[in-house]
């Protein structure tokens, strides 16, 4: 009995043993499906005639546009929205494809994808590239894997941070209106100087406000009961405009981008189309809804809160320049600017509006002079305005601290924005093309 | 029963025998990546193979290959413009000064093999400190960094103060080639009692104030008597003699630190460690330090001055 078992185990083992088949999943070996799917890439990426153009997602947050062209010998140009230069300029580098993990995508010089990822520098060399922290950047990427492709589209994935990116095949139109520098169109916007910006479509106002910096517009309007709304999303730069991540909606208007912007030099403004409708954006002086009591709450609540000072550290923006009057090299002695304060009440009756310093040991601030304004008047339509009361010290008659003065008692007064719970800007109310953002 | 046994045994033997799977090895050629990254040349390949590659054997990687660096930093690409000028300023202060000093084929000897330029320093987030050039791998691999900004005389707007990032160039292949040197033939063993009780692998907080009082020209110099030796050698390469006069003789503090040196010892033990160096290039290499380091600040007084 025990040996029949043997013998059926023995039989067993002889006819399963001996299967020779060894035929896998796939036709061919790994590394012959490897190189195809890298040629496939290769004549995918430098096969499209008039380029490829893109969008990429840095994982910090944002999204950036981008034109790329690739040659099939390593070489790729590109234009980016970053700013006006790398949208006007084409950039040579290279890029190679290389199987590491997955088949990628590797921009292995360095070019306009790079600024985005670039760590910045302050050790030996400052340079700040772009607006992230220093060591990481905007945490974006310039090796990619291959997520998905069809014919007119190739989705990647960053290996290092897991930024996006999508690249759409370009028409010829597309790659002619690069070349033409049709990239900088969205970057009108900051042609017009005024702290608000009024788009117009149809009846529907919108003050909107652009950040450059992290690529993002805030839309701010009456909603249908009256009440002020705020609507902020990402965009980016498109062929003659701007396209938001997120549309915004308001009745039967939704709101895409824009289209077609064209700069008007004569009447700063801008022509473009949004929603199929032709409107308009220009500067303005009054927002859709001033915020009647901002200044009387800005001043109360440095008394409030310890009786202390709102400070700036650039001074005043005038006519798109930061820090037009040019605290930052004002001197007293040898004491070295450090920041512009306001200071309300002060003294019993009046506040004190001057630049504070640093004394030449760097251990301590200083206040040489200043002007002592009377407690600001609060218009009904929302504006404060400020007069001269007193003078501390010599004030001087020239130079940026007399500028500064002269500006805080524009006749007109201000507008106060608060941006934030301890962040005011006070947006001169007689052209808009003056501000001072206040800090706590 | 016999016969079951024979059929018995002969089922053993099919067995054994019929499941041999030797598969053939496929076509090795078709490895993707085999040999290394494979690209069109260009005018700076041309350039790095005609003047580095042929006469000195020395390959340069200016495409970024994240594997031949740190793998959890943010490190961004060279700028192409910068390769040729960063990698012919090498060639002029580093290989054609110890040439000129010896012959044709030192440099191709023992000069370090292998460079990778990254275009951003390399900020090590944990410690807040940023890592400017260095890891180098058994003397044949150097990492430089920051390159993005590296200026010369030839850089339109150059003014002396922009010379930071070469002179760590510099000073980092002088420092990394003269481990390779002493790898090859150590230094005399005196060298290593002149400061012995002094090194610490807790250098990283000592500030070069205390490390020149106690007789070191960097931090990173007390950390084992092989770095000693190798920032002494770039130091003194790097600066000229002139300026190395001038570094010993202005020790001047009163006092004892807190390991009992005072400013006469400090400067005692550099000029011994000097001393010992030039024996040293002498004696193992037959090269007159002096003469070297004339060169070598020469050229880079050319470039940068």
């Amino acid at each position: 009995m025990k040996r029949i078992l043997l013998y059926i185990v023995v039989i067993f083992s002889v006819i399963s043993s001996c299967k020779k088949d060894d035929s896998t999943i796939f036709q061919q070996s790994p590394d012959e499906r490897l190189n195809e799917a890298l040629t496939k890439y290769q004549a995918q990426l430098s096969g499209a005639q008039n380029g490829w153009k893109a969008v990429l997602f840095p994982a910090g947050g944002g999204s950036y546009s981008f034109y790329f062209k690739f040659s099939d010998s390593n070489r790729v140009r590109m234009f980016s929205d970053f700013d006006s230069t790398t949208a006007t300029t084409l950039k040579e580098s290279s890029y190679r494809l290389k199987a590491i993990q997955q088949p990628s995508l590797i921009f292995d010089t360095y070019s306009y994808i790079h600024l985005l990822s670039d760590p910045n520098e302050n050790v030996v060399v400052r340079s700040i590239v772009n607006q992230g922290a220093v060591g990481v950047g905007l945490v974006s990427d310039y090796e990619f894997y291959f997520d998905s492709t069809t014919t007119d589209t190739i989705k990647l994935v960053g290996r290092f941070n897991g930024s996006k990116a999508v690249l759409t095949r370009a028409t010829a139109q597309e790659a002619t209106a690069y070349n033409s520098g049709q990239l900088a169109a969205g970057l009108n916007i900051n042609k017009i100087l005024t702290y608000f910006k009024r788009l117009t479509v149809g009846s529907q106002q919108f003050d909107i406000q652009v950040k450059p910096v992290d690529h993002t517009i805030t839309f701010t309007y009456l909603g249908a009961n009256g009440v002020l709304q705020t609507f902020t999303t990402g965009y980016y730069l498109i062929l003659g405009g701007i396209t938001l991540l997120n549309p915004l909606t308001v009745g039967t208007l939704t709101i895409t981008g824009f289209n077609n912007m064209q700069w008007n030099a004569t009447t700063e403004t801008i022509t473009t189309t949004v929603s199929n409708t032709v409107s308009t954006i220009s500067g303005i002086v009054v927002p859709v809804k001033v915020d009647i009591g901002a200044p009387k709450r800005w001043w109360d609540f440095a008394v409030a809160n310890g009786n202390d000072y709102w400070f700036s550290g650039k001074g005043f923006h005038v006519n798109g320049v930061d820090d037009a009057y040019g605290l930052a090299g004002l001197r007293s002695g040898t004491n070295t600017y450090y920041y512009l304060v306001y200071w309300p009440s002060y003294d019993p009756g009046n506040d004190f509006f001057g630049p504070i310093f640093l004394n030449a040991a760097q251990t301590g601030l200083t206040l040489q002079y200043g002007t002592g304004p009377n407690t600001p008047t609060y218009t009904t339509d929302g504006r404060a305005i400020f007069t001269q009361l007193y003078t501390y010290g010599t004030h001087p008659a020239t130079g940026p601290a007399a500028l500064t003065r002269a500006k805080l008692y524009n006749a007109s007064g201000y507008y106060f924005v608060q941006t934030g719970a301890t962040t005011y800007d006070m947006v001169s109310a007689s052209d808009g093309k003056a501000w001072v953002t206040w800090q706590w | 029963m016999k016969i079951f046994k024979i059929f018995f045994c002969f089922l053993l033997l099919v067995e054994i025998t019929s499941c041999k799977k030797e598969d053939a090895l496929g076509n090795v050629d078709n490895i993707t990546g085999l040999g290394g990254d494979l690209w069109v040349k260009g005018p700076i390949d041309r350039w790095i193979f005609d003047s580095l590659t042929v006469p000195y054997n020395t390959a340069v990687k200016y495409k970024y290959d994240q594997f031949e660096l740190k793998l959890n930093s943010t490190l961004v690409p060279m700028k192409e413009e910068f390769v040729i000028p960063v990698l012919s300023a090498i060639k002029k202060v580093w290989i054609e000064t110890y040439s000129a000093e010896t012959n044709a084929n030192f440099m191709k000897k023992y000069g370090n093999k292998f460079f990778i330029l990254v275009g951003s320093g390399n900020y090590d987030l944990a410690t807040g400190a940023v890592n400017l050039g260095t890891t180098s791998e058994d003397g044949t691999k150097i990492v430089m960094y920051q390159l993005n900004y590296f200026k010369t005389r030839a850089t339109p707007g150059y003014v002396p103060s922009d010379s930071m990032v070469a002179k760590e160039v510099f000073k980092t292949i002088e420092h990394e080639f003269a481990h390779v040197l002493h790898r090859n033939v150590l230094y005399p063993f005196t060298f290593t009692q002149v400061s012995s009780s002094l090194y610490t692998s807790d250098w990283t907080n000592v500030s070069f104030a205390e490390a020149y009082a106690e007789g070191f020209v960097t931090n990173y110099a007390m950390s084992q008597a092989d770095d000693d030796f190798a920032e002494m050698v770039s130091f003194m390469l790097t600066q000229g003699k002139t300026a190395f006069d001038a570094f010993v003789n202005g020790i001047n503090y009163t006092g004892t630190t807190a390991n009992g040196t005072t400013a006469v010892v400090a400067k005692q033990r550099l000029r011994l460690k000097e001393s010992i160096i030039v024996g040293y290039f002498k004696q193992s290499w037959n090269i007159d330090f002096y003469s070297l380091q004339a060169r070598t600040r020469n050229a880079m007084n050319a470039l940068l001055k």
